[in-house]
């Protein structure tokens, strides 16, 4: 949570696991086989300036390019994918009001500004998910509580589904 | 990052959990007709992530009742149960386990074991303080925790959770009560049992 992995080994296998309100942020270059993902948990880095790069939408991006360039990945070819959001309670305390949707808008503006192309998201909703990078393959998978683990988009050109089919 | 908290206000924090989580012990008994023990309570100040990494394995199926509370203080009561133990506790009262009935039961266990938690709290600290209907929800552990704590504590750093545990005499259920302060709550409730910052 609030963590940051990247990978180029095919047996690798990066996860978020327990995905509410959090989002989790993909960033690959297929060609090259390197994939990065950042757990992130709240919209905005300016409040918390030391904390882990992960943690926020508007430092996790900058911090995901940085780690897949450093793996030899290229930006112009880096695509992302998103999972998480959710607003699982109707309650709000403090300043708790549907942090899941501003977290989205968060990493979309980010991901927009490096424009990097999001290519599939399971985001919103009420249930918690778990997101899986499947490194060989190039696959994310998502699975939500009791649920089965399913494909959300696979490198490979073939099953490639663009944003607009996957949105719910 | 450390702890905003010295020893001191984490310890008189502890004992305002025992307190009130003892009450919380004690109207469940009653509820159950049988024993309830009470384990001495957590009280974790950590950062934000760490602190739902505390809570338990964030991929963990639970129940979970969470009640709002307002007033004085803002905070969250969340009571967590393993799903084995949410059914066990429907079949002492009598309804049916993962129904509708068996859902509206354990979220009124929640309602009054987090009200009699709360009006403890209430008068040991001298604060007025509101309970709100209660939300059910099963889902991932980790998904819940971090959710309700972001949004207490949002991007202050430090996430202060109150924890207790409740066991049910021989019937082998258990459940984590926890009380989630907003960052304000928290020095609110420091200074009403005279250790706040000076």
């Amino acid at each position: 949570m609030g963590e940051l992995a990247v990978s180029a080994s095919p047996e690798d296998e990066l996860m978020s696991i327990g995905l509410g309100s959090c989002i989790g942020v993909a960033v690959v270059d297929r060609a090259r086989g390197v994939a990065a993902l950042a757990h992130v948990m709240l919209p905005d880095a300016a409040a918390d300036p030391e904390a882990p790069p992960g943690k926020y939408a508007d430092r996790a991006v900058p911090a995901l390019v940085e780690q897949v360039e450093r793996l030899g990945a290229r930006r112009m070819r880096l695509e992302a994918v998103l999972v998480g959001g959710a607003q699982m309670f109707d309650v709000g305390v403090g300043s708790a009001l549907d942090i899941g949707a501003r977290n989205a808008t968060a990493v979309r503006a980010a991901l927009s500004q490096a424009r990097i192309p999001v290519r599939a998201e399971e985001v919103g909703g009420r249930r918690g998910r778990t997101m899986r990078l499947h490194v060989g393959p190039m696959t994310i998978t998502v699975k939500e509580a009791g649920g089965r683990e399913v494909e959300l988009w696979s490198g490979s050109p073939s099953t490639r589904r663009t944003p607009a089919e996957v949105m719910h | 990052m450390s702890t905003d908290y010295t020893d001191l206000q984490l310890d008189a924090l502890r004992e305002l959990a025992n307190i009130g989580s003892g009450t919380a012990a004690t109207a469940l008994a009653s509820m159950l007709g049988r024993e309830v023990e009470l384990a001495v309570p957590r009280a974790l100040a950590l950062p934000l992530a760490d602190a739902v990494d505390a809570v338990g394995p964030a991929d963990a199926t639970v129940s979970s009742v969470v009640l709002p509370i307002t007033g004085d203080i803002d905070a969250l009561v969340l009571l967590l149960f393993p799903p084995a133990d949410a059914a066990t506790l429907c079949g002492l009262l009598g309804v049916e386990p993962g129904s509708e009935v068996g859902d509206s039961a354990i979220g009124e266990i929640g309602n009054i074991l987090g009200t009699s938690y709360i009006n403890a709290l209430a008068s040991m600290a001298g604060l007025a303080l509101e309970p709100k209907p209660p939300h059910v929800v099963c889902d991932m552990l980790g998904a819940i925790v971090a959710s309700l704590l972001t949004g207490t504590v949002g991007d202050t750093g430090v996430a202060l959770v109150l924890d207790s545990e409740l066991d049910v005499a021989d019937a082998a259920c258990s459940l984590s009560f926890l009380l989630l302060p907003t960052t304000g709550g928290v020095a609110e409730l420091l200074g009403r049992l005279g250790v706040g910052n000076a």
